[in-house]
């Protein structure tokens, strides 16, 4: 039906081109060229009756209202309600396609930079600051669909323009060649004014948006402001920016008054030169005083469409910054998977090998990683869930045999999962957040609940697994935060399963336990353990121990406490939180087993 | 955690504040109505002037009489010319300092919250105030406030002059009215819930795009792509639904308005038309209140316009000014401490009236002393270090500093007696130096070198590029969770109190750094009274004395060896923790 919406998103955003704004601009149009036809015809409509209003009047004056309330004035008011009802109908739907027309294109776009941030890693964040790819959402989308929704505004008014223009011309040239040469001269000078005005906005928004940093620093650190001072120092902070903003704005509106005035001046003189030609004219008898009437009527509707000419100029600039922002956002290439995988998975139980360090998980153990340095162990478990194709070419990861960088990505992502040592939580309900594979039964995940020691957490969200979590799980502690990352990893059920610094955040106690049910959950299925803590250790099926990128040796916990040579002292070293007054050595190392043991 | 709301302001609080903020601001308000009164007068020029050349024609007139119309309608272009200039200028400039004013002070009341409030409302929900409801109101504040006041008197202006050209035939004009009235109303009444959707839908949507940007690397660890997209998808659905509801308002809205703009000027022709046939009015006269009809459009959808942003505005104000109605949750008395002897006293605190998390804590804290505090999650470690600080008031019993109770001392003063220092690290937007300089703003570069050195952070500061004048916090360099800790740290050896709690402080670290840490705090804090609230064990190992909490009560507390020799809960913790 005519100005039906149709519902939005659409189900595939498509594939723009990205070799240049006009490109996309025109991709986008092509998408919605139904609807953007529609607004236009609405559009060329709505601004002709409005054109047709002055000649009406200025006939109605002539020919009807000198004679009373006579039958050629109810013939002209009929018109002229006739054309009021075509501009009200057409500017209704009107309204309804041009807004269709900016959701079309902003919804696209939005989806497109939503497609592309989900599927590219943090490639998209090591390229662009987080702010500018968010900003390609919430401000360059707007702006593309303000473009598509400004197109039908601009056609009327050019059309309109352009009817007004030959109308004249037909009664008068003189008063004819005015609107045609005069109003696009109009237009083009407002235009100069249109830059400086833009250079102080964005100056000022820049201000601005450095100013809400300000803000949001100033509160985010409240709790520390308000425990050692410093309040002064913040707000003085942020009035002085404030102030800065404040003066951008002043410049701004100095600029904008000029350009507000001039839009009075100019459209004004416009107005005063028709009306004196027409006057002299009607004087002499040349014209009636109706069409006096219809030229000022003309003079006055055509400063409309001039506004409108000098606004797109502003929306088309705005819109093509916008694109090649969007355009930067849409080309980056993902940091893995940017190419389909080449190689048939392995069977189900395959280990997993990281061939540089020799890290082998077999498929059914739960190991644990040492390391000296928790930064190089963190590295190898890393590695194994490929984050990164380029800078992993050097250290090949086999699963089963084959290089994980030739599996295709979704089936290697859901066999391989890891876990890093600052997890993001998203919001949203707590139960969806932690099943993300939307398989787990409500008991399977209370059991992965106990297991991580997180069912504090249910009540500390309203409504438990049904209640919400706010963005960055901001309702919960530290230790709460990484315990639910970790019942989230558990409920991949992945065939292996790594897991860096796990517990690194939570007391003595909880992490006992912790380790207890964490080793029977995932018993007899492959699981790495990256950390140093013995209540851990202790737990686990075998303890791997890298040293300088190599693992050294491996066995029990026990297995290796108690064994003699270098290697053993170096994970006594490590693990042994010993009662010794020195820091671990990085170095050659001590013997601390007796203070270990005693 | 103990969440909660901050307030929100009523209509009547929001109505007040309002008016007490154009009253403040009265005097550059009235210039801005004043000028733009002069500027629309000199815009109802024009149709008087041609009503008149009309009626003057009509009759037979003269070039000169011609000439010298247009010339008055120039002069009327230039004067409106000139006024709209100096009213626009002012009307922004007016805009901006309301706005700067406004948005100074709030910001001033936050950092001025009591230290319970701030401690336990969390800061999102502060966060969103200081960045989405200023930015909401921005529009309308800047530029609403101004525009609303002159298009009323606009509308006002243009209708009076109507009646004085013509008031027999200005009310025909006025048939419009009452479509205006019915639809206005019905349009005012649904727009402020639909377009406040609206936004909530946007908001929404940025908030998870920002989640998804920020969380690349767990979407990719976890597979999490397809939900991001799913969610995309569903927020877009919303803000669909939401622009649609707003889309159908407007499709009420915009012919109804347009139907009255369109029979306006039909009628005054019609009733015109049959008062010149009367013989009570001339052509000239219809005519001029015919084009005064029509250009009521302009200031009417502004108008309209206005008034439904600042409805939206309304809420978001009420948020801010919210803000300003915390209660104050302590008075400073007058009295010093005579020394440096704190003393907690059957300590009672209830987050919610009748639910004691604190049962009648006593705890003497022995000068110079290091306690350890320990104990299970939720036992009320973290409520008791925040009463040993001073940052709640205790709903029973005290908490004395030299005999006088800590919430009675100044806010500065109680910093320098007893600091808090949790596992929140915050690096704020400047330089390390002005990092540092919050706790001692009179302290100088050899003095931030020193506190920097006493948390062994010297060393890496001075190999940063601009040193201590390097930028940091959001969009500077970037500082690892280890740093921002010493960071945190080397402020408490600036600020120098002779007590800290410090409540699971260390827990963020990886664990041989928090030990490497806490030694060069050690160092440091020699001769300072020390509450640690501990993760590890190996805290409590090192205290002069271990208190373990459960269930809001002092289980146990006597030192390392004592407890571990009396066998109870801490020694089998300990010994489980020894078994390596």
């Amino acid at each position: 039906m005519l100005g039906n919406v149709r519902s939005l998103p659409l189900p595939d955003p498509g594939r723009p081109p990205l070799t240049s704004p006009a490109a996309y601009l025109a991709w986008q149009a092509r998408r919605q060229r139904g609807v953007l036809a529609a607004a236009v015809t609405c559009g060329i409509l709505t601004f002709l009756a409005q054109a047709l209003m002055p000649y009406v009047l200025g006939h109605a004056l002539d020919e009807g209202l000198e004679k009373g309330l006579g039958p050629e004035l109810l013939r002209w008011a009929g018109i002229m309600l006739a054309a009021g009802v075509v501009q009200v109908v057409a500017s209704a739907f009107g309204h309804r396609f041009d807004v269709q027309n900016w959701l079309r294109a902003a919804f696209g776009t939005s989806q497109l930079v939503g497609d592309k941030v989900s599927r590219s890693g943090d490639r998209v964040t090591e390229d662009i600051p987080t702010g500018e790819v968010v900003a390609t959402v919430a401000t360059d989308a707007m702006r593309v669909g303000e473009f598509f929704f400004n197109a039908a505004r601009l056609i009327g008014s050019l059309v309109a323009y352009a009817a007004v223009a030959v109308l004249m011309l037909r009664t008068s040239v003189t008063l004819g060649l005015v609107v045609v040469v005069g109003l696009p001269a109009v237009a083009a000078i407002l235009g100069l004014l249109v830059r400086p005005l833009h250079r102080r906005q964005s100056a000022q928004r820049e201000a601005s948006g450095r100013l809400t940093t300000l803000g949001a620093d100033t509160v985010s650190g409240l709790r520390i402001l308000r425990g050692i001072g410093g309040e002064g120092v913040f707000t003085d902070r942020y009035r002085r920016q404030s102030q800065a903003v404040r003066e951008a704005g002043v410049r701004v509106a100095t600029t904008q008054s000029y350009l507000d005035a001039l839009q009075v001046l100019l459209p004004g003189l416009f107005v005063a030169l028709v009306l004196w030609l027409g006057a002299v004219r009607a004087v002499d008898g040349s014209i009636t005083p109706g069409q006096l009437v219809t030229f000022y009527g003309y003079a006055a509707f055509l400063t409309w469409p001039m506004q409108n000419l000098t606004q797109t100029l502003q929306i088309t600039t705005r819109a093509v910054v916008s694109v090649r922002k969007i355009i930067r956002v849409l080309q980056v290439v993902p940091a893995t998977g940017a190419t389909p995988g080449t190689a048939d998975a392995p069977a189900p139980g395959a280990a997993l090998v990281d061939e540089a360090s020799g890290l082998t998980l077999p498929g059914d153990r739960v190991v644990a990683l040492v390391s000296a340095h928790p930064d190089d162990s963190a590295r190898v478990a890393t590695r194994l869930g490929r984050f990164d194709d380029v800078a992993d070419r050097e250290t090949p990861v086999r699963l089963g045999g084959v290089l994980v960088h030739d599996i295709d990505k979704d089936e290697l992502r859901h066999r391989v999962v890891v876990a890093e040592a600052t997890p993001h939580l998203f919001s949203g309900v707590l139960r969806g957040e932690l099943d993300v594979r939307d398989r787990a039964t409500d008991e399977e995940i209370l059991a992965a609940l106990h297991v991580a020691d997180a069912q504090d957490v249910l009540d500390s969200t309203p409504g438990g697994l049904d209640g919400d979590l706010p963005e960055k799980g901001r309702s919960l502690s530290g230790g709460q935060r990484q315990r639910v990352a970790l019942a989230r990893a558990l409920l991949t059920e992945a065939e292996h399963l790594v897991l860096v610094e796990p517990t690194s955040a939570v007391d003595a106690h909880t992490e006992a336990r912790i380790a207890e049910r964490l080793t029977a959950a995932r018993r007899g299925r492959s699981t790495l353990v990256v950390t140093a803590s013995p209540l851990v250790l202790d737990h686990v099926d075998e303890v791997v121990v890298l040293r300088d990128d190599q693992v050294v040796l491996h066995g029990t916990h026990r297995e290796l406490l108690a064994g003699t040579g270098e290697d053993h002292d170096h994970y006594r070293a490590v693990v042994g939180r010993t009662l010794t007054e020195d820091p671990v050595p990085a170095g050659p190392t001590h013997d601390h087993t007796e203070e270990v043991t005693r | 955690m103990n969440e909660t709301r901050l307030p929100v302001a009523d209509i009547a609080t929001v109505g007040r504040h309002s008016a007490a903020l154009l009253r403040a601001n009265a005097r550059p308000l009235t210039i801005v109505v004043v000028l733009h009164t002069l500027a629309a007068v000199a815009g109802l020029a024009g149709p008087l002037l041609l009503g008149g050349l009309v009626d003057a024609v009509a009759q037979g007139t003269t070039r000169e009489r011609v000439d010298t119309v247009v010339l008055v309608f120039v002069l009327a272009v230039l004067a409106q010319t000139v006024l709209i200039r100096f009213a626009q200028r002012n009307a922004m400039v007016f805009g901006e300092t309301v706005f700067a004013d406004l948005r100074e002070d709030f910001l001033a009341t936050v950092t001025e919250l009591p230290l319970s409030t701030v401690e336990r409302s969390g800061t999102g929900d502060l966060v969103g105030r200081t960045t989405n409801d200023v930015d909401r109101i921005q529009h309308s504040v800047r530029f609403g406030v101004p525009r609303i006041l002159v298009s009323t008197v606009t509308i006002v202006l243009t209708v009076a002059a109507a009646f004085v050209t013509a008031p027999l035939v200005a009310f025909a004009m006025l048939v419009g009215v009452p479509i205006f009235l019915v639809i206005g109303r019905w349009y005012l009444k649904r727009a402020a819930p639909a377009y406040q959707r609206e936004s909530a839908a946007y908001a929404t949507l940025n908030g998870t795009i920002t989640e998804s940007v920020e969380g690349t690397r767990t979407v990719d660890a976890l597979s999490l792509g397809a939900r991001r997209r799913e969610r995309v998808r569903a927020d877009l659905s919303e803000a669909f639904a939401a622009e649609r509801r707003t889309l159908n308002l407007r499709t009420v809205l915009i012919p109804g308005m347009d139907s009255a703009f369109v029979i306006a000027p039909i009628a005054v022709l019609l009733w015109g038309a049959f008062l010149i046939s009367n013989g009570s009015v001339t052509i000239g006269a219809v005519t001029t209140v015919v084009l005064y009809a029509m250009q009521l459009i302009g200031p009417v959808w502004e108008l309209i316009f206005w008034l439904d942003e600042a409805q939206v505005a309304a809420t978001s104000l009420a948020r801010i000014i919210g803000v300003g109605l915390v209660a104050r949750d302590r008075e400073a008395g007058d009295r010093s401490p005579d020394d440096e002897h704190v003393v907690a006293s059957e300590v009672r605190y209830a987050y919610r009236p009748g639910h004691d998390v604190l049962h009648g804590i006593d705890l003497d804290l022995v000068v110079g002393e290091r306690l350890a505090v320990v104990g299970p999650s939720g036992a009320g470690k973290s409520t008791l270090g925040r009463m040993l600080a001073g940052i709640h008031p205790p709903t029973g019993g005290s908490v004395k500093v030299g005999g006088v109770p800590l919430v009675e001392l100044p806010l500065e003063d109680l910093r320098r007696h007893v600091a808090l220092v949790t596992q929140e690290h915050h690096v704020f937007v400047g330089t390390i130096a002005e990092n540092l300089r919050l706790a001692d703003v009179t302290a100088d570069d050899a003095a931030l070198l020193d506190a920097l050195e006493a948390v062994d952070a010297r060393g890496w500061v001075e190999d940063l590029p601009d040193g201590l004048l390097t930028e940091v916090g959001s969009g500077g360099h970037v500082l690892s969770p280890a740093q921002a800790q010493q960071v945190a740290l080397a402020r408490l050896v600036l600020l120098d109190p002779h007590t800290l709690v410090l409540d699971e402080a260390t827990s963020l670290l990886d664990p041989r750094a928090a030990r490497h840490l806490e030694r060069s705090l050690n160092a440091v804090l020699t001769g300072r009274t020390v509450v640690a609230i501990a993760h590890r064990l190996h805290t409590a190992h090192d205290a002069d004395r271990v208190a373990v909490v459960d269930g809001g009560r002092i289980a146990e507390i006597g030192s390392h060896d004592e407890l571990v020799a009396a066998e109870g809960d801490y020694a089998r913790l300990w010994h489980s923790w020894q078994q390596a």
